[in-house]
């Protein structure tokens, strides 16, 4: 059928798409033009080469970073996913609804206060002389080092995503079905057996979509890894911020930035079309 | 008599302050129909959790087999459930399905897909198994779903309102299939619903329930002919429920005086008391009409209200001088004879045996 074209509907998107052309379409337009301009004596001048992208994907430290910020961002994503699980769950099948309305809501609040000042309190915590050594200390274990660590990453990424992925999960879990659950135990299945059989299967699509989003905060974040990650292995986002710092090499940085667009692009369609595989013949 | 397969002793089930089940006592025998019937919130869906471990009783004792099954958890036991949303897993196939219970049960991998396609021939859905549950018709799912209960092959089979989703000449095929199955398997079907005519169509005895309680436990027909109490004889319907105080009585009989006349009934000795109050139905398709007065004990002049047609048969809706409402059903044919209109007067009568007395209060 041939759609009519529909001049009220039309005036109202409009100024969608205008947004989307002026703020996101153009700017990344211009990124890719960057990415082939040259630096000479400090200053960006005009150009159309490869050598930006040739000295970029030659380089080891590059793809050392590009391989790490994949790494520690996934590592990241299985913890918030694992750690977030079991509280998403009682919420979405132990909490009444009023309870869970008001978790989801606390869950929030953390995105009231600045993420850069939840990182720093982290400094309190976590430092030598902080509050874990302090108490780990009593027990007669540690000092540990765990600022500027891989660790300190993972725990300033969770301060990002978690509340995120509880959200995200719990507003999946809670659509299941419990009659589905209730059937699954009538059909012999034990309690614990039916998050496996049931409960998963169901969610799958919502599970994924949380750990993708997970995924993509971590992945294009720079506060955690700078300020608790101690930068000394830099993820991409700190590359972006140091190749731009020395010598005004912003097309080199356009370089990296659009690799970390493909890269997400990838993942997220990947998981997408995970997300919504289903079982048996249509 | 063999020993009840079910056996419920004194039990009640509290949800906080909500009495779902006060006080119930009932047996369930091996092989049998039994049909659960009463209006939404009477406690039947609740009973039949209970049969399947979803809800433990507040008190009292629940057996099966002989076994207290009071803290026995649902994956523990065989008593696979028919669920009112059929509650078909969406993520596997109509197979995949059938054969969870199976896979539950460590059942290996060929033996299992052997049973379920063996099932799903029978309920004639052999060439979906492989569908996806979401593309299948409500029919089609409602086999699946029978097919992944009886797989397990179960002593006795659970049912929830399993037809109230489907089309009324689906419901009719459905009742069929049901039956013969129920027969050629011989065992218990517990059958929760709603729905009189399904229970009826059904069920060797029916339990009715109100508020928790059971109103009446008989066969179709004495439940639809000899109802025990006022709620009872409401719920079934198409009666003609009459109150009074009796004023004579003879050896058989009494004379009960009402808003709408004297009349005659049949009562048992224990309810032949005058003075006393007693309440009797009349199954409105035991009422006779003519426009001319009838010589008959039982007879009161009525205004035609309407007329409500299902098929063949005719139910009218009338309305005696004093304002209470009778109901007369009849064949369509006959009602063409006697050509009546909104507002038209005409006589029902009927014989003292045909007035059932209610049991008190």
């Amino acid at each position: 059928m041939k759609r009519k074209f529909d001049l009220y509907a039309m005036t109202w998107r409009l100024p969608i798409i205008f947004w989307q052309a002026l703020f996101f379409v153009g700017p990344l337009l211009f990124m890719i033009a960057i990415s082939f301009f040259v630096v000479k004596n400090y200053r960006m001048t005009e150009a159309f080469e490869f050598v930006n992208w040739q000295k970029m994907l030659t380089r080891n430290y590059f793809w050392d970073s590009y391989g790490y910020t994949i790494f520690i961002a996934g590592i990241s994503t299985i913890v918030a996913m694992v750690l977030a699980f079991p509280a998403s769950f009682a919420l979405a099948f132990r909490a009444s609804d009023n309870l869970r309305r008001w978790a989801i809501f606390l869950l929030i609040i953390p995105f009231f206060t600045s993420y850069l000042v939840r990182t720093f309190s982290w400094y309190v915590i976590l430092a030598e002389s902080g509050v874990v050594n302090a108490m780990l200390g009593y027990v007669g274990l540690g000092p540990f080092k765990m600022l500027n660590t891989h660790f300190g990453t993972v725990v300033g990424y969770l301060t990002l995503t978690l509340p995120l992925v509880v959200i995200l999960q719990t507003v999946t879990m809670a659509n299941v079905d419990k009659t589905l659950i209730e059937a699954a135990r009538n059909l012999g299945c034990k309690p614990l057996a039916t998050i496996w059989r049931v409960v998963l299967p169901l969610s799958k699509t919502g599970l994924i979509v949380a750990a993708l989003f997970c995924f993509i905060l971590s992945f294009g974040d720079f506060v955690a890894p700078f300020y608790l990650g101690g930068s000394q292995e830099p993820t991409l986002p700190i590359l972006i911020l140091d190749t731009t710092k020395s010598g005004q090499q912003w097309p080199r940085a356009a370089v990296v930035a659009i690799m970390m667009m493909a890269t997400l692009f990838t993942i997220a369609f990947a998981a997408i079309a995970l997300a919504y595989r289903k079982g048996g013949a249509r | 008599m063999t020993e009840p397969l079910v056996t419920f002793r004194n039990v009640k089930k509290h949800f906080g302050d909500f009495v779902a089940v006060r006080e119930m006592d009932l047996d369930i025998h091996t092989g049998e129909f039994l049909a659960i019937m009463g209006s939404s919130g009477c406690g039947k869906t609740t009973t039949l959790r209970m049969l399947a471990g979803l809800e433990a009783p507040t008190s009292g004792e629940i057996r099966i087999g002989g076994d207290l099954m009071n803290d026995v958890k649902p994956h523990e036991r065989d008593t696979p459930l028919v669920w009112q949303s059929l509650a078909l897993f969406p993520f596997l196939s109509a197979r995949e399905n059938v054969e969870f219970g199976l896979k539950m049960r460590g059942v290996d991998k060929d033996e299992r897909k052997r049973r379920a396609l063996e099932w799903l021939d029978r309920m004639e859905i052999g060439e979906f198994a492989d569908r996806n549950i979401t593309t299948l018709s409500g029919g089609q799912k409602q086999r699946v779903a029978l097919a992944r209960s009886l797989v397990m092959e179960p002593q006795m089979l659970l049912l929830d309102e399993p037809l109230s989703a489907l089309d009324a000449n689906l419901v009719i095929r459905m009742q069929a299939v049901l039956t013969r199955l129920q027969k050629e398997l011989g065992i218990t079907f517990v059958y929760v619903t709603h729905s009189q005519s399904e229970a009826f169509a059904m069920a060797d005895r029916v339990v009715i329930m109100s508020q928790g309680e059971i109103a009446q436990v008989g066969s179709p027909k004495d439940i639809y002919r000899s109802p025990a109490n006022r709620f009872v004889a409401e719920f079934v319907g198409r009666n003609n429920i009459l109150g009074g105080t009796v004023i004579s009585q003879s050896s058989e009989t009494v004379s009960v005086s009402t808003t709408s006349g004297d009349f005659t009934a049949v009562a048992p000795a224990d309810q032949r008391t005058t003075g006393s109050d007693l309440t009797f139905s009349v199954s409105a398709d035991l009422v006779s009409v003519s426009i001319d007065q009838p010589d008959a004990l039982n007879k009161v002049q009525c205004n035609v209200i309407s007329e409500e047609f299902i098929g063949s048969v005719v139910t009218l809706f009338l309305e005696s001088a004093d304002g209470h409402e009778f109901k007369v059903q009849m064949q369509e044919r006959d009602l063409i004879e006697l050509d009546l209109r909104s507002g038209s007067q005409i006589w029902l009568s009927w014989l003292p045996e045909n007035a059932h007395v209610l049991d008190g209060d």
